[in-house]
């Protein structure tokens, strides 16, 4: 029997008042209703990337009665005892399923955590918008009772591996182009949903989340004498779509499901909130190796134009066997929605698109289709500056704060690019590592296997 | 004699598509910490203007500042008073009576916790309501569609007469030309 997916943006119809500003900033044309009426999400086209969540200001009034009651809405939400106001346009968490886990003293659990979190979590505890805050977030999962506290940024230095290898054997073997990045999982189900013909050009790369996960449970497992069975696999996400995407039934390369549960950011707070620790007070401390070792090459994939600026730190150099002169590839950063750079390898003038907000791929992919494309790689996230705007993180209270925090996790996240001793992917030594005594090569048997996936249309 | 009226904020039912951003801009406005995000509220929102909707009409309400206040009038502590052109409550003399309420042809007060007592075992409850953010309402300002308005009863009388003699011109003109 086909596992469900989970399926979880959705709209409260009570406290729905029909003002449709979400529909303004959904992508996919997902949410359906009359205007003043209650609105309901199509799960048919919704790629369940959140930003209706983020946006939605129609909160439970004190002055207006309900006929549901805030404990029944706490509990669809799946969400603790918090005295925060509701909003109409939610997710369901995966709150009580984490923490049901984590008082199993028993459990051995290894966790992750995305390059946006790092930017975004410290804001839940009232710090500055963008505050950087990945050893205190390390600190704090240590205290939750993750047994090993591990990173997305490493299986992001593992995609640019795998990724970058792939786009310069599709160049010089030949292979569907140009080539498209398959991190964001809003973006991956778009394609299967609205342009199916074109899931060839996706990268066979699972997405870094995924990466992780069929890590943690045959390498990280070794490492540590434990069976993978015996391992409980949870992502701390900016990300509403990460939570279909851990669900999907393809992704159990380890025998068992990679991902066993994906919390946002926002429900990563909770957590700490209700364990009673305090955040800001809190120590730094450091990822567990080897699968917490990252370069700054892994940080910006947290935002718009990183997975691209990555692949061109790394692949520069597989083509070239010449270090890149500047490893800031400013070029690709940027906030258009659509940003076109070509980049001279000497023979080869590679020429890369990258999107921001999904609804700006559309013409580009109607270019491919006619077979119009004038470019070999093009990266494309949901979200309108990455997933630093995921729809999983901090909701800001006024949209004028939502664009500051932008801009600060923005540049938080470039100033921790700066901050590591290695800033590509390949020079990462644990990743070196890897490749050496468990993975073989990129593209190998063994990376076919745990770290590529296949796509399938939705119609 | 003549004074200068009280300033307003006026909604336009046509514009209004029932947001609730004014509401949420006002309680933030209110608090009385700097809080960014909804993670960090752990009490209700309180506004200072209420979204009405029914199935003919959408646009929030808030007090009107009324020259002849009858919330005013009606308090018995004398905790509602009229100061540099707007009417405000003095919290720390409300005795949470409800007069005001009942006074209030608008329905623009109501009875909320106050932040700090809500805190302790005691908590007090006050009559809030519009307070014109001193003069430059968040609620304005949030709006995304525009349909709030601050009116400022001096400048929107002088506006008023100068399109009128700017129209009246013209008609007079025409007029004139036609008489001619």
């Amino acid at each position: 029997m086909a596992k469900k997916l989970q399926e979880n943006i959705k709209i409260d119809a009570e406290l729905c008042t029909g003002c449709r500003r979400c529909s303004e900033v959904c992508p996919v044309d997902a949410i359906e209703g009359e205007e003043g009426k209650p609105q309901s999400v199509n799960i048919a086209k919704c790629v369940m990337c959140g930003q209706c969540v983020q946006i939605c200001s129609a909160y439970d009034s004190p002055f207006e009665q309900y006929a549901t009651s805030r404990s029944q809405r706490l509990k669809e939400r799946n969400m603790p005892m918090v005295k925060e106001p509701l909003f109409a346009a939610y997710y369901q968490g995966d709150f009580f399923k984490v923490k049901k886990q984590l008082a199993d003293k028993k459990q051995f659990s290894m966790v992750q955590c995305a390059p946006a979190v790092r930017v975004s979590l410290a804001e839940e505890f009232g710090m500055p918008l963008g505050s950087l805050v990945p050893g205190k977030m390390v600190a704090a999962l240590k205290r939750l009772g993750f047994t090993r506290v591990y990173d997305t940024n490493f299986a992001a230095d593992l995609t640019i591996m795998e990724e970058g290898s792939e786009l310069v054997k599709r160049i010089t073997e030949g292979g569907s182009l140009p080539m498209f990045t398959s991190c964001c999982p809003a973006w991956v189900k778009f394609v299967e949903n609205e342009y199916p013909e074109l899931i060839d050009h996706l990268s066979s790369c699972k997405s870094p989340q995924q990466m992780a996960g069929s890590m943690f449970k045959t390498y990280g497992a070794s490492i540590d004498g434990v069976d993978a069975r015996e391992v409980y696999s949870v992502a701390i996400m900016p990300c509403t779509c990460k939570k279909s995407e851990a669900s999907r039934p393809e992704m159990k390369s380890s025998g068992y499901q990679d991902v066993d549960a994906v919390l946002t950011t926002r429900e990563l707070a909770y957590l700490i909130k209700e364990a009673a620790i305090d955040f800001n007070d809190l120590p730094e401390e450091s990822f567990d190796k080897p699968l917490g070792m990252y370069s700054g090459a892994g940080t910006i994939f947290g935002v718009t134009g990183g997975v691209m600026e990555a692949a061109i730190r790394t692949a520069y150099e597989l083509i070239t066997k010449e270090p890149i002169e500047n490893v800031n590839v400013t070029s690709v950063r940027g906030e258009q929605g659509v940003r076109k750079v070509t980049l001279d390898t000497g023979a080869l003038k590679l020429k890369t698109v990258v999107v921001s907000g999904l609804k700006n791929v559309i013409p580009i992919l109607e270019d491919v289709q006619r077979g119009k494309a004038d470019f070999h790689f093009m990266e494309v996230m949901t979200c309108p500056a990455g997933c630093i705007s995921g729809g999983g993180q901090p909701k800001m209270l006024l949209p004028v704060d939502g664009r500051k925090a932008y801009e600060n996790r923005k540049s938080s996240t470039y100033q921790h690019d700066e901050e590591q001793h290695y800033r590509k992917s390949h020079e990462n030594p644990d990743i070196q590592d890897i490749y050496q005594k468990f993975l073989g090569e990129p593209l190998g048997h063994k990376s076919h296997k745990l770290l590529h996936t296949h796509y399938k249309p939705s119609r | 004699m003549s004074r200068n009226l009280n300033s307003f904020v006026l909604a336009d039912s046509k514009k209004c598509i029932g947001c609730r951003v004014c509401e949420v801009a006002c309680a933030v406005a209110h608090l009385d910490t700097e809080i960014k995000t909804v993670g960090n509220m752990n009490f209700s929102l309180n506004p200072r203007l209420y979204l009405v909707k029914t199935p003919e009409i959408t646009m929030p309400v808030q007090c009107r500042h009324c020259e002849d206040a009858p919330c005013l009038k009606s308090c018995p502590v004398s905790a509602i008073k009229e100061q540099s052109n707007r009417i405000v409550i003095d919290e720390a003399g409300c005795i949470g009576c409800k007069s005001c309420i009942i006074a209030c042809p608008f329905g623009a007060i109501e009875l909320i916790v106050s932040r700090q007592e809500a805190m302790g075992d005691d908590p007090e409850v006050i009559a809030s309501k519009c307070d014109l953010c001193g003069g430059a309402p968040a609620c304005v300002k949030a709006c995304p569609r525009e349909a709030l308005q601050y009116v400022d009863m001096v400048k929107e009388g002088t506006q008023r007469r100068i399109a009128a003699a700017n129209m009246m011109s013209g008609f007079h003109n025409e007029f004139m030309v036609r008489e001619g």
